[in-house]
Order: C-alpha cells, then structure tokens, then sequence
C-alpha cells in the first residue's frame, strides 16, 4: 500500500459484504414467496422485500465503487487522500441512510418506484453524502501533481452518477412522467456511467495485474466506452416503448439496444486481448480470475441477455415478465457485483499485507460456485419467463393458473440459488478470514 | 496508429452527439406526452391515486404499464378487465378473494382513497401506450369450448368480469377452488336464494367463501335472472 489513507477501502469493503449478505436473505424470501411460501408476509411482505433487496444492491455496489475509489484515486495520482477523517464521516453516514432507509421500508416509509424507493428525506442526505464523497476526491485531484485516465474517468463515472441522482427527484403528477424520469436515473446508471466506474476499475486492474503499458490500455478505454454511450445513452429508448411516450423510441431504442452488446462484446476483447499481452504473472490469480470473469459475464448478461429482449416487437410480449428479472440479475452480477469483487480480491491483500490469500482454494470455490449458481439462476428465471410470456401474454390464462405453473422453476431457482449462496459466503468468510489492515492508524495520517 | 488523444477524440464527439441527441429527444416527448397520456383527465383523485399507488409501493408487487414486480398482476388494463365493483371490494378486503391463494397487504384504505386508486388505474388503463398489452395472439386457438347460453336472457355485463374470476360457466373463465360451476345453477337455487345470497352471502351461510360485493339492487335483479335461466 503505497499510502496509509487507502486503508479506508477496507471498511467500505466490509460494509458491501455485510449488506451483500443481507440482500440474499431478502432475495430467498421472495424465492419462497414465489413457490408458495409466504410465510413472513405479515412482518416482510413481497413489497418490503423486494425494495429491500433491490436498495441493498445498490448501496453495496456504491460502497464498493466508493471503497475501490478511495484505493484507486490515490494510487494513480499519487498522493494521500485530503482528509481521513471526513472520509470515514462520510462511510457513516453513508451506512446510517442506508440503514434508516432499509427499516423505513419495514414500516412503509418509501416512495414506491422501483430501484428509488429511499424515501425522499432521504433523498437529500445521500445527495449530500455523495457531494462528500467527491470533494474529498476532486481535491485530492485537484491537489495532486500527476493524473492518469484511469482516475479521471473514475471520477468522471462517479462525478456523473451523483449529478443522475437528481433527476429522480423531480416531482410528478403524471404516471408517464414518472416514469419517464426514473430510467434517467436508473438507465443511465447502469447502462451508462456506472459503465465508466466499471471501465476504469477494469484498466486498473488489468494495469496491475497484467503489466500491459497504460498508453495501450487506456487509449482502448476511451473507444469502449464511446461505444458504450453512443449504445448506452440512446439506449434508454428501450424503456420509452411502452409507458406512454412517442413512437419513435420503439425505433431509437430498437437500433442502439442492439448496438449494447457490442459495446459489451468490446469490453471483453479488450480485457482478454490485455491479458494475451501480459508481462507479468501476477500471483494473485483470484483477482485475476473475477477480473476475466467480470469481463465475459457482463457481456453475457449486460450484452447477450438484454439483447434478447429489446427488440420491440418481442419486448412486447416480454416487458414486465420475468423475462427482465433473468436479464437483471445476470447483467448486475456480471458487470458489476463481479467488478466490486474483483476489486476486493486484488485489493485486500495489500491492506491487510497477506499474501497467503492467494492461495486460499475456497477463493477458487467461491468463484465457480456463484457463477455457475447465478448461471443456474438465470437460466431458471429465463424458463419461467418464457414459460409466463406464453401462457399470460399469448393464451391469456388467469393470473393464478400460471402461477401454479411458474412454482416449479423457482423451485429450481432456490436450488440454484443455494450454490450461488454457498459461493458468496466462501468470499466473505475469506475476507472475514483475512483479518483486518494491519497498520490502521489512522490519528496519524 | 491510433493516438491516446485520437481516441479521446472519438470518445468526446461521439458521447456529445449521443447526449445532444437524446436531450432533443427527451425535449420533444416531454413536449407530447400531455397529448398522449390524456393529462386533461389527470384529476385531483388521479394524482391522489398516485400518490397512494407510490406510498405504499404497489410497484413492489404488481406492474403498472409492464413496470414494477412480477410478483402480482399487471394492472395497467384492470379497470376494463375486472370491473369498478370488483375492485372496489378487492381494495376494501385483499383477502376476502381468492382464498388460500398469494394474499395481498390489507390496507385499510377509507372509500375516498379506495376512489382515488381507482380513478388513478382507470386513468392509467386509458393512456396510449403504443399498441401494449399486445392481444394475446393464441387465444383465439383455445376459445373452443362451445358456450351454449340456454338463457333468453341478455347476459349482465358484469358477469364475465366479476363473477368469472372464479366461477365458470359454458366452459368459460377461471375456476378457483370451491367455487361451483354455474352451469346449473338454476335448477340448484332458487331465484330468492340467488337474491338473498347475492346481496350478502354472510346473511345464509356462515363464514362464506364468496365475499359481499358493493352491487346495485338493478345488478343483482339482473343477475339473479340470468343465472336462475342457467339450466
């Protein structure tokens, strides 16, 4: 570690893999909802775990980006963080929003739309966490001597991610308009700067672990992720075919959709070419393991798995099946949730200076066991999808004789979802196991 | 060869030509979708309907315009499909339908705010959405059970919307557990059986399974009729 300030990743590490825990809890509730098993509906029904699940994943994913950021942004530029303490004021009260939105949902205290249900009082407070959160970083930019591409488009990509916060809370009467401004936030995201945050972690990884010269590396990035915008921003045409808003997005959305999984594809190229060129062997292949990993399953899910579904005339029968719930698992987990973990795996060694979680074989079971588990659980949610397209958009059967029908396939999905799980809790016993930084303190930075 | 400040290049221009792009897009259909939506109709009890849709997270279950969860019905056409009386009773008491089956939070809505999440779905169920819910293409392939209706009556336009949620009858709608077949229902019942049960099934069974719909005295008279033809 080349300085102490970047310690502070760790402890936003820890709280990704806490609340990463609690989402799968809240995930198998809704599983067993599903088959029939609704036992908790009068302490968690459906909704309250369904917003819970879905916010837990956003906040462990920010906590991660953010915890990789604050190891990321030093290193490139070279300088200790501007100040410790506001960084950690910062993690707290990042935990405390996230806390007190979580119970606020246990006691119907939300706004109701998906993936921005945090109460709008809320709102605010994670507005002014996140301005926290990139003062202390654009001035410790702003302060720093040297700056690299990576860590400008980082910044960029969070910069941008805190700015598309905003529109979600502008007011609506109109359900259409509602919605309208919802995917700014929630497209533009994920389909669009957090794609800059996936990029710029992947660079630095490669960087690390691969030894390729950055000239190469990061003139390539800046290609990708101009496709990724060209595909991504124009791409949000996808959710405007059917919520009330003009024709010609069935168009817009249609064309560029189809552009995203070569954006996608793009990445993956790039990442294996990098890696066909490495100079060094790196030791530390379970790092290396989830960045290549990262690379294929984001096509695969981002790429492939969206675009199965965005052409209009199939999105049709589709939108708002769980149809979408496949793609929106595969594509979180494999661009990002892989990301964040590929980001702990290479830099958790060096904060707690341990090398012999390299060799760790559980680190190797966690991998293949939650890929092939997610694999297991999208493919489960794909045949209940395609299983529901047909009977509820085609036949027109009742809402109740398909159910009985779907229970099967989220019977399969738990199962699948128990690898998935069993892989996920061997990451974190690991990063339990691994102890906390040695060197941790910080009064003297 | 490339050069790092070539990509950056492309990299500029093509990101600012998408953004400019859609802003002008997003300009023009903010522009249109008052048009499209209807928003003359977009009523106090509509937006308070709203309001309550989002207070209480429907989306986390249903889907509204295909957006939300799968975990309960779509209900951007429920207005058309069920019927105000059926919802007006489903809001009063989620559970008293279907029973043993997936149960909805009992909310205690008042009937003002059970008007507004109606005015609200019918509103909804109104905006052009470009052609979605598609009419389900296959249907037609499994309509085939003959309806024979016997009745020289006129069928009550409510029946196929409330009473076929789960009872069924030539063949038709959804049959949920315990629920009789009308298909005879007039040689079983009477006509003052009908009435009687129609208006408030409590009053001649205990702890009845069908629950008491909010129906006009004309409603039940007409149904009553109908279904006492059923032989």
């Amino acid at each position: 570690m080349k300085f102490k300030s970047q310690q502070i990743a760790y402890y936003f590490f820890a709280t990704s893999m806490l609340l990463l825990t609690l989402q799968l809890i809240y995930g198998l509730i809704m599983a067993f909802a599903h088959v029939g098993y609704d036992v908790l509906h009068e302490v968690i029904p459906f909704n309250v775990a369904r917003a819970t699940h879905n916010n837990l994943l956003l906040v462990w994913l920010l906590s991660g980006f953010m915890g990789s950021a604050y190891y990321i942004i030093p290193e490139e530029v070279d300088r200790e963080i501007v100040s410790l303490p506001l960084a950690f004021v910062q993690l707290i009260a990042l935990v405390l929003v996230g806390v007190t939105a979580i119970i606020g949902f246990h006691l119907n205290w939300w706004e109701g739309r998906k993936f921005l249900e945090i109460p709008r009082a809320l709102d605010y407070l994670v507005v002014i966490d996140v301005l926290l959160f990139l003062g202390i970083l654009g001035l410790t930019i702003l302060k720093a001597k040297k700056r690299t591409t990576t860590s400008m488009i980082l910044y960029f990509g969070l910069f941008s991610a805190g700015l598309l916060y905003l529109p979600g809370m502008i007011d609506t009467t109109n359900q259409t308009n509602d919605s309208f401004w919802r995917w700014w936030v929630v497209h533009l995201w994920v389909e669009g700067v957090w794609e800059l945050i996936l990029g710029s972690m992947l660079a630095f990884l490669l960087i690390k672990l691969t030894g390729v010269d950055r000239e190469v590396l990061e003139k390539w990035l800046y290609i990708i992720i101009g496709l990724t915008f060209l595909s991504g921003v124009l791409g949000t045409g996808h959710h405007y075919y059917w919520i009330g808003t003009p024709q010609y997005w069935l168009f817009i959305g249609g064309f560029f959709s189809a552009l995203e999984p070569l954006a996608f594809l793009g990445l993956t190229m790039y990442t294996f070419i990098i890696y066909s060129r490495r100079v060094i062997d790196h030791p530390n292949k379970t790092a290396l393991t989830w960045t290549l990993g990262c690379a294929v399953m984001s096509f695969f899910g981002a790429g492939f798995l969206g675009f199965v579904h965005t052409f209009p005339g199939v999105n049709i029968y589709t939108h708002g099946t769980l149809v979408t719930a496949m793609h929106g698992h595969m594509s979180f987990w494999g661009a990002y949730a892989m990301i964040v973990l590929a980001s702990i795996s290479y830099i958790l060694p060096i904060l707690i200076d341990n090398k012999s979680i390299y060799n760790y074989r559980v680190s190797k079971y966690a991998f293949w066991a939650s890929n092939i588990g997610m694999f297991g659980m999208v493919l489960s949610f794909g045949l209940a999808g395609l299983l529901q397209v047909y009977l509820e958009r085609m036949l027109d059967l009742d809402f109740f004789v398909i159910r009985e029908e779907l229970k099967f396939f989220f019977a399969c999905l738990i199962c699948f979802a128990s690898l998935f799980i069993s892989g996920v809790l061997s990451f974190i016993f690991t990063f339990i196991l691994s102890g906390l930084p040695k060197t941790a303190k910080f009064n003297k930075v | 060869m490339l050069s790092k400040s070539d990509s950056l290049r492309i990299f500029a221009v093509v990101t600012i030509t998408a953004v400019v792009i859609f802003l002008f897009l997003s300009y023009d259909t903010l522009k249109k979708i008052p048009d499209q939506t209807n928003e003359k109709n977009l009523t106090e009890s509509v937006i308070r309907g709203k309001n309550i849709w989002e207070s209480n997270n429907c989306m986390g279950c249903h889907t509204i315009f295909g957006e939300g969860a799968y975990y309960a019905p779509e209900l951007t056409k429920v207005y058309t499909r069920r019927s105000e009386e059926f919802l007006r009773m489903f809001l009063k008491d989620p559970n008293a339908m279907y029973p043993g089956k997936r149960k909805m939070v009992k909310y205690d809505f008042s009937d003002g705010e059970i008007d507004d999440v109606i005015s609200f779905l019918k509103w909804c169920g109104e905006v052009d959405l470009n052609g979605f819910p598609v009419e389900p293409p296959l249907k037609k392939h499994v309509s085939s059970a003959v309806v024979v209706n016997s009745s020289t009556i006129k069928k009550p336009e409510i029946f196929d919307k409330l009473c076929l949620t789960c009872h069924t009858l030539g063949g038709k709608g959804t049959r949920i557990e315990f629920a009789p077949t009308l298909d005879n229902i007039g040689n079983v019942r009477d006509k003052d059986f009908l009435k009687r049960w129609l208006t408030d099934p409590s009053s001649v069974k205990k702890n009845p399974l069908m629950p008491k719909f909010p129906l006009s005295e004309s409603t039940i008279l007409d149904l009553v009729d109908f279904l006492s033809e059923q032989k």
